[in-house]
Formats: structure tokens, sequence, C-alpha cells
């Protein structure tokens, strides 16, 4: 504070308590989190499945839930932080791949431990997301068309690359390599949970989320997240340092991509190098229905896990309800808008409560 | 206190000694082009400490690149921009944070969506811990902001709540205690009451003075004389990027700045024109009634 | 920042080495070329003809692969130089054709998913006087196209196929799975299995992202306890849904459709029943070969029918033979 205090004159107000301000509830506050539309969301289409389906509510089908949710959320925590920070990243699905790619042909190729595979992929994938974000700063083009750009690169390399070192569109077996087994155990196994066997990516996600809330909500960069994705030029001009937090996130949601890569490798062996296309969409999806604004700037790492969930009650449920098979993808659309839906309702609920 | 400056500026703010004969900040035939186009050209200017200049003129007179130079965001052409008596360029809104001078902007520079205390603090955060451990010391925050706040006037009881909400005037005086709190020497302030109304901009003058007596040397920048001349103490006309006048208090009057500003030339012309085309009696006596001062 | 960088960096010198002893895996990794039983031998005297093999394979499916290595080995041998071009769109697939003939190829062989599509092209060829054959997709379709023969397997027969054997264990209520909903030939398998085993169920499944492969098939395994075996239409994702039958403890018996390596090692196990075959090689080969004959001596092979080179059930003692021919891809 300068040195010349300021006179007692000067710090009259201009009225006393300001009155339009009122004093808000507990509930009020819970209710304008950006993740409680998904959370109601997710209840309901949990409520609604356990009485269609009766299996559901048994502890294996919920470890299997929980599995196909767990590799949705690996990439819906950095796809969230993403587009609350203002961008998209279409190239997320197949640079899951290219990561599990990576550590495999490498690894094949030079007859190494697969561990070193393991952190060269780690570096490939920092590489992926560092190369994104500076692309993004120097052409000032959208994200979106900068990372569709680099989704047509990597389709092309995970194929040309594996035919071209592995000799099929598949890449080689690696588990009887050095390695293997106990990067297997880190990646791709199962923790016996009260004699359920759940796979240790669901551990891997939530401790994600955790991490990533953190960073987002108690961290100087979590506010220069939010910052930049509410308004870039507000945040610039008081200092925040944009570049480095937009190259920062593309390459948080690279770290993501690594992990999942390296459970798909450690799981399956072999990558198929065609995979991938399309989940970048169910990412989106996710962070979406938990919350995270499109245009950036609200949302929660959170929001993204329970719309990971949402997604995998929906994809499981429907099976085990046996609905008819045809009818699948319909199903799975409905039960999204409706997700949405009520978590818009609810928004603006609790909007118009306070 | 406050700013958390990086090592290189704290390198070149050692430079800035304060001497005591010179001013604050001084502008001496500054210019700016872009490409082709003169923004800005030969523009002379003194900001003191615990003084008010305003910087007056219409659309496309040039006031945002002025300010834009000051604040960081662009770098003169010409011209010699002094701080303390040292020449100076700033490269980047943080290397002029960190020297001092801070901007409100008409857009203010707040992000809508997020709570107060968040803006209030964004770019400047305060942590506790350490290493990797860094958090927000987030009780700390919003305990200053509030008494910032209260300080400058504004009591609210929630500073949790989306900057967004708060009504335009509001978020300016957020904005203006923000750069008091954080050690602004040069205060500026770009088109504050431009969207507001009568009420509001009186509350906004006020804290402008409330600045001003706290011994920030301000930059009022606005295009209404009638805010401008109550709490101005010299006055810069700009004009199609050119200074057209540069007049303390005690040259000018009122009338005369909103006869230059408004361009007693135009206003005759004016009135002649409509005397012409006839049938519009009460718009041409205001129009000869503001010619004739 | 001068001194300490020079000293991390030769701390780092020091170390990659050692690290990179460590880092060596003794077993596994690439092999040297393995002696291949095919190819290298003595080559056509016939003059250099070139040929286009145009087919509708979806980038990195490994199925195609196979395919491609049979039609490599007839061109090595006849002396034929070999285009390879793909398009799963039938339009484009199309296009592709076009641009053979404006290349001037001796000779195209495709794939008929979507004979409609070909048509346009392929009478163009046909005026051009390029000789034609279809390979894999098409055999209902391929005389009216102009095209003088045709080497597949009937998805739906191969899908019959499966399913008599699946009978003949015993088993009644299968679930089959598919990778690709609106796949033509997935669905027409699946069909010719649900002919012979009317229990059977379909259960579609994300081919893109095998995790949800994985927990799809689990979820479906935990939830139809009546079922008693499962298909997959594709080795990989057959070896997949091992692993989901082991996730969901279930005791079903697993079948499948095609082949690699690795399935045929699970069928000597014991642990896949069967799998069937449509020997994909003699596929892309005998394209090529026919062409190839063609261009010899005007021959057309296949009597205006088309020859199949499949279903062939592969299981237990089958696979003991063709162990070494998996394993080079051939198989």
């Amino acid at each position: 504070m300068s040195s010349i205090t300021a006179s007692p004159s000067h710090k009259k107000s201009t009225a006393g308590p300001d009155e339009r301000v009122g004093k808000k509830s507990t509930l009020s506050i819970l209710l304008g989190r950006p993740e409680i539309g998904a959370l109601v969301g997710a209840v309901a289409l949990f409520i609604f499945f356990a009485i269609v389906a009766p299996v559901f509510l048994s502890p294996a089908s919920l470890a299997t839930v929980l599995y196909g949710a767990s590799t949705i959320g690996i990439m819906a925590v950095g796809v969230s932080l993403l587009m609350i920070g203002g961008e998209f990243d279409l190239s997320t699905g197949v640079a899951v791949i290219s990561s599990a790619l990576s550590a495999s042909l490498i690894s094949w190729y030079f007859g190494l431990n697969v561990w070193v595979g393991v952190v060269l992929a780690l570096i490939v994938s920092l590489l992926i997301g560092f190369i994104n974000g500076i692309i993004l700063i120097k052409t000032k083009l959208p994200s979106f068309i900068v990372t569709l750009a680099s989704f047509l690169m990597l389709t092309g390399l995970n194929l040309g690359l594996t035919r071209a070192i592995g000799g099929s569109v598949s890449s080689p077996s690696i588990a009887d390599m050095e390695g293997f087994q106990s990067a297997k155990a880190v990646f791709a196994s199962s923790v016996n949970v009260a004699g359920i066997d759940v796979k240790v990516t669901v551990f891997i996600w939530l401790a994600m989320v955790i991490i990533a809330s953190w960073i987002l909500l108690r961290t100087k960069i979590g506010n220069w997240i939010f910052a930049i994705g509410g308004d870039e030029k507000a945040a610039r001009a008081v200092g925040v340092p944009v570049v480095r937090t937009k190259i920062g996130l593309f390459m948080a949601v690279g770290f993501c991509g690594w992990v999942l890569g390296m459970h798909n490798l450690f799981a399956f062996d072999a990558v198929q190098s065609g995979e991938g296309i399309g989940n970048e969409f169910l990412y989106i999806i996710a962070a979406v229905i938990g919350g995270c604004l499109l245009t950036g700037g609200y949302g929660s790492a959170i929001g993204g896990a329970i719309g990971a969930f949402i997604f995998g009650m929906a994809n499981k449920g429907i099976v085990y309800a046996e609905w008819n098979p045809d009818w699948f993808k319909f199903f799975l659309g409905l039960m999204l808008l409706l997700a949405t839906v009520v978590n818009i309702v609810v928004k603006k609920r609790a909007e118009s409560s306070k | 206190m406050k700013t958390r400056k990086n090592k290189k500026t704290e390198e070149q703010l050692e430079k800035l000694e304060p001497k005591t004969s010179d001013n604050l900040l001084t502008l001496k035939g500054v210019g700016k082009h872009y490409g082709s186009i003169i923004a800005l050209r030969g523009v002379d200017m003194v900001v003191d400490p615990g003084k008010v200049t305003c910087v007056l003129g219409d659309n496309g007179a040039g006031k945002s690149t002025l300010i834009k130079i000051i604040a960081g965001l662009h770098q003169h052409d010409e011209g010699e921009f002094n701080l303390h008596g040292s020449a100076i360029k700033l490269k980047s809104p943080r290397v002029a944070l960190d020297a001092g001078i801070a901007a409100v902007y008409q857009d203010l520079a707040v992000v809508p969506l997020m709570p107060i205390w968040r803006n209030f603090f964004l770019g400047s955060e305060l942590t506790t811990g350490v290493g990797p451990f860094k958090k927000l010391d987030v009780q700390k925050m919003k305990d200053i902001t509030k008494q910032e706040l209260s300080d400058m006037g504004i009591d609210l009881r929630d500073v949790e709540q989306p900057i967004g909400q708060l009504s335009g005037g509001e978020r300016q005086c957020v904005a203006i205690a923000r750069a008091v709190y954080f050690g602004a020497k040069v205060l500026i302030l770009d088109e504050p009451t431009a969207a507001l109304g009568v009420k509001q901009s009186g509350v906004v003058l006020r804290y402008i003075l409330q600045a001003r007596d706290r011994g920030l040397g301000v930059i009022f920048i606005t295009h209404n004389p009638h805010h401008a001349y109550p709490v101005g103490d010299s006055f810069l006309l700009l004009k199609r990027g050119r200074s057209i006048g540069y007049y303390s208090k005690a040259e000018i009057t009122v009338e005369e700045l909103t006869a230059q500003m408004a361009g007693g030339a135009e206003l005759a012309e004016l009135a002649h024109e409509l005397e012409q085309l006839g049938g519009h009696d009460e718009e041409l006596a205001e129009a000869e009634a503001g010619a004739s001062t | 920042m001068g001194k300490p960088t020079w000293r991390k960096l030769a701390l780092t010198l020091a170390i990659v080495p050692a690290l990179g002893l460590a880092a060596c895996s003794s077993t596994g990794g690439r092999a040297p070329e393995p002696e291949s039983n095919g190819g290298g031998g003595a080559v056509a005297t016939t003059e250099r003809i070139k040929v286009a093999v145009i087919t509708h394979a979806a980038p990195g499916d490994t199925f195609w692969d196979i395919i491609r290595k049979g039609a490599e080995e007839a061109a090595a041998k006849d002396n034929v130089e070999l285009q390879y071009l793909s398009d799963p769109d039938g339009g484009r697939q199309s296009q592709l054709i076009e641009q053979a003939i404006d290349q001037g190829v001796d000779g195209i062989a495709v794939t008929l998913a979507k004979p409609d599509a070909m048509k346009g092209s392929l009478k163009k060829a046909t005026d051009a006087g390029i000789p034609i054959v279809s390979l894999n997709a098409g055999e209902d379709r391929f005389k009216e196209l102009g095209v003088f023969a045709h080497f597949g397997s009937n998805e739906q027969l191969a899908g019959e196929a499966a399913g008599e054997k699946l009978k003949e264990a015993g088993l009644k209520k299968p679930i089959c799975v598919i990778q690709e909903q609106g796949h033509v030939g997935l669905e027409a398998r699946c069909a010719g299995v649900k002919k012979v085993v009317p229990g059977t169920e379909v259960l579609y499944v994300q081919g893109t992202d095998m995790t949800q492969v994985e927990s799809t098939a689990t979820a479906k395994l935990q939830a139809d306890k009546q079922a008693d075996a499962i298909i997959g239409l594709g080795a990989p994702f057959t070896m997949t849904l091992l692993k989901a039958k082991a996730t969901a403890n279930s005791k079903v018996e697993v079948a499948s459709f095609d082949m690699n390596s690795q399935l045929v090692q699970e069928i000597t196990k014991g642990n896949v029943l069967f799998t069937v075959d449509q020997q994909p090689w003699l596929q892309g080969y005998m394209a090529v070969d026919a062409l190839w004959q063609n261009y010899r001596g005007g021959f057309t092979i296949g009597g205006g029918q088309a020859t199949l080179t499949g279903p062939a059930i592969v299981d237990k003692t089958v696979a003991e033979k063709i162990t070494s021919f998996a394993e080079e891809g051939v198989r």
C-alpha cells in the first residue's frame, strides 16, 4: 500500500451493507456448482437402470460400468481442463493410440525393456500436446481446426508407421518382452475390492480427478485456466501467462492420452493402428454433460468425471437391460440428451432461485 | 506486499529510481502507426502523483492507442516515454504492472464468470505452502477483497458471486480497487463512465477522486467533457491521432473544453444546414447556442 | 546459467549408456526375418504386367493384411507389378478404379461390397478391354458387372458353417459380437449363425475402442446368464472376448471368425473352440493369379461361378498343423 494513508473521510461508504445481495443458503450454493446438473442426471440414470435391469446393481456390474466409465473418464479429465481454458482438442482419440503404438513399436523394434518404451511414449504424448499448443498460438487459428489437422496427421502416422515398422496394421505382440508383466501390473491389472475385481484404471481415474480438481480450484494455475477460458483478453491484460498456460493444458491432455494409451497397450498387447477414431467426441460430450461450457471459463474436473460415469452407465446399462441391440445407438444418444437436459434444467433452477 | 515481480522486471525497474525533479510519467512527441495507418502522432503529456490528467476526444481520436502504449499492450514507434525520468518501452502488460502502471479498460479486464475475489487477485494470486503443494490462500484473498472493496465504499457480503452479476458501476469500482490495491502508481481509466447512467457515473467519479487522494497519478480517458472537468487537473485533447490542445484547469473553462471537443466550426456549419432545410426551430436553437459559446 | 548446465549434461551423458544397457530386453522383440516357405523361387518369364487390387478395406483392419500378403506373393511369382489400394467408401473406391483405368493397368481385382457404386467404373474398364476379377465380396453380383471370376467366401455360408459347428458342440445360445453396426458382411455372418442356431443373439460393440469392446462384452456376459457361447467376428476382437470372459467369470465357449497367429495359439490351447477361416490369403493370391492366367492365355477360371476359398473350420487339430503359417502371417 502506498505510504499515504487514506484519510478517514474517504473511508465512508455510500450506504450500509448492500441490501441487494441477500445471504445465500448452503443449498443454493450447492445448486450453483457446475457439477450439480450432471450429478442429478447421473442419479436419475442410475435409478432408472437399477429398476429396469436388476443385474445393474450387482457389484460385478458396477465394476464393469466403472471400467467403461474410467476409459472415457481418464481423457475427460484433461479435455475438461482444456475446455474450461477455452480450447478443443479433436486429436485426443487417435493420440491415445499414437502413444500406445510408440511404446510398443519402439520397444519391439529396438528390443528394449518395455519400460523404456513407456517413458519414450510419455515424451511423444507430451510432444504432441506441445505441438498442438504451439501451432495454435502461432497460427491463431481456432483450436478446432488445428487439432482436426493433427487428428488427420496422427491417424495417418498411426497407420503408416505401424505398417512400415511392424509389417502389419496391428502392432506386434510384446507380451514376451522384459518389463511387460510389471508394466501390466501398473497400467492394466485389477484390484480386488471386497471380493470384486475392479480394474486399476478406475483408481487411476479417480486419482486424476482429485489432482485436476485441486489444480483447478486451489492453485494459481487453476485461476489462470478459468480466466483464459472466460475472457482471454482480460487475462492477458492483467498479466496472466496465456501462452504458457494454454500449451500446458494441451500437454496435460497429452499426459492423459499417455495414461490411457499405456492401459490399452498392456491390456490388449497388440494395438490396432486404426483405433481411437471417434472417441474424441465422447470425451468432449463427457465434459459438456459434466457442466463444462463449450465456450470456456466454466466447469469442473469432477463434472467431467460425472459425465464419463453417465456415459458408462448409459452404454453398459443398455446391455444389462437387454434391449434390442439394433436400437443401441439411438438409446445411447437419447440417454445422453436426457442427461444434458436435466443438467440444464437444474442449472436454470439454481440460477433463478438465487 | 502484493504484486509478484519476475527477476527481469526487477532488474529493469532498479534503474527507475524516482528523481525528485522529474514527473512520474512523461510523454514527449509519442507516435504509433499500424502498417500505413498513423494512429497517434506528436503527443505530449505529463502525469504527476495526486493529479488527474484527462484525455478527451471523439471516437477515432487515438485515445485507445495512447492507453495501450502506456499500459504495455503496444510499444510506441516514435517519441519518448519516460517513467520517473528514464526512458522506457513496456514490453507487456505484466511489465507495465510491475512498473506500477495499472489500466482499467472499457471492457474492464474482468472475467464475468469468475467470482469477485478470483478476479481481484487474477495474475497476482496469494499462495501458501511450498513447492508443488503451493495452494491458493483462499480465505486471505477473500478477506482482503472484502476489505479493499469496503474501503472504496462497496460492501459485499459475498465476494464469491460471479463478477458478471454486479452492475457496471460496481464492476468499475472493483477494477479500480484492484489497481489501487496492487500498488499502482499510475492508474489509467479507459472511458469508465461511457456506459453508465448519471448516478453510477457520479459514483465512479468519486472513486477517481479517492484514488487521486491516495497519491496515484490518474489518467482519465473520456469523450464527455462534463465528466472530465470536475475531476481533472489537466486536459489533453486528441483529434484524429494528434493533440489539438493541452491545458491545465486554470487555463480553460468547461464550455471552452466542450466547444473545442465538439468542434465549434462543425456546430456552426450544422446550424447553417438546419436553417436551410427549415422547420427545425428547436434543433436550430440548440445548435446555435452550442456554436456561439 | 552457464556452468551448472555443463555439469548436468556431463552427468546425463555418463548415465545414459548405463541406462541403455539395462534397457535392452533379452526376450521378445523384433526377430530376424523368418524363412518364408513361399516366394523367392523362380519368377514367371512372361512380360511384366500391371495389376491393381482395389478393396473396401478400412484402414487398420488386420484381415486385409492377409489378403494383401497373398496378392503380393502371387505378384512376385507372376512378374506382376502390384498396386494395392483401398477405401471403405463406395464412391471413393469407384474413383480408385477409374484412376487405375487411366493409368492403363493390365488387370483389376476389386471387392464388391457395394456393387452398385462400382457399376459405372467397371463398365468403363470392360469397355477399355481391361480384364476384371473380384474377391472377398460380391459373389452374387459379379457376373452381371462384367467380372469374369470371383474368389471369396460367402459370409452367410461361413456363418452357417459356424452354426453347424456350434450345434455339434451342443451350444444353443451363442452371442454374436459385431464390432461395426451396419457392416453388411458382419451382419451376414451372424445371420448365418442364427439360421442354424435360432437362439443366437447379436451384441454390438464399438470396434474403434477396445476397452469399450471389453467392458460391453463383460456387461453382456454378466447380464445374460443363459448364454453358452460367444463369437467374435475378427481375431483381435476374439482375443478381447477371452478377457471379458475372464472378467465376468463366465463359462461360455468362445468361437471366432478369421485368424491371426495369437488366435491359432488360443485354439491349440483349447481356449477357443474353433474359428471360421475364409482363407483370405487365397483370395488375394487367386485374384492376382487369375488375371495373370488371363494374360498368359486368355484363360477364365471358375466357369462363371464363384470360386470359394472358404469357409474352412480351424479347430484344435487343424490349428496345430498351421501354427507356423499363422505366425508367418499367411493364415
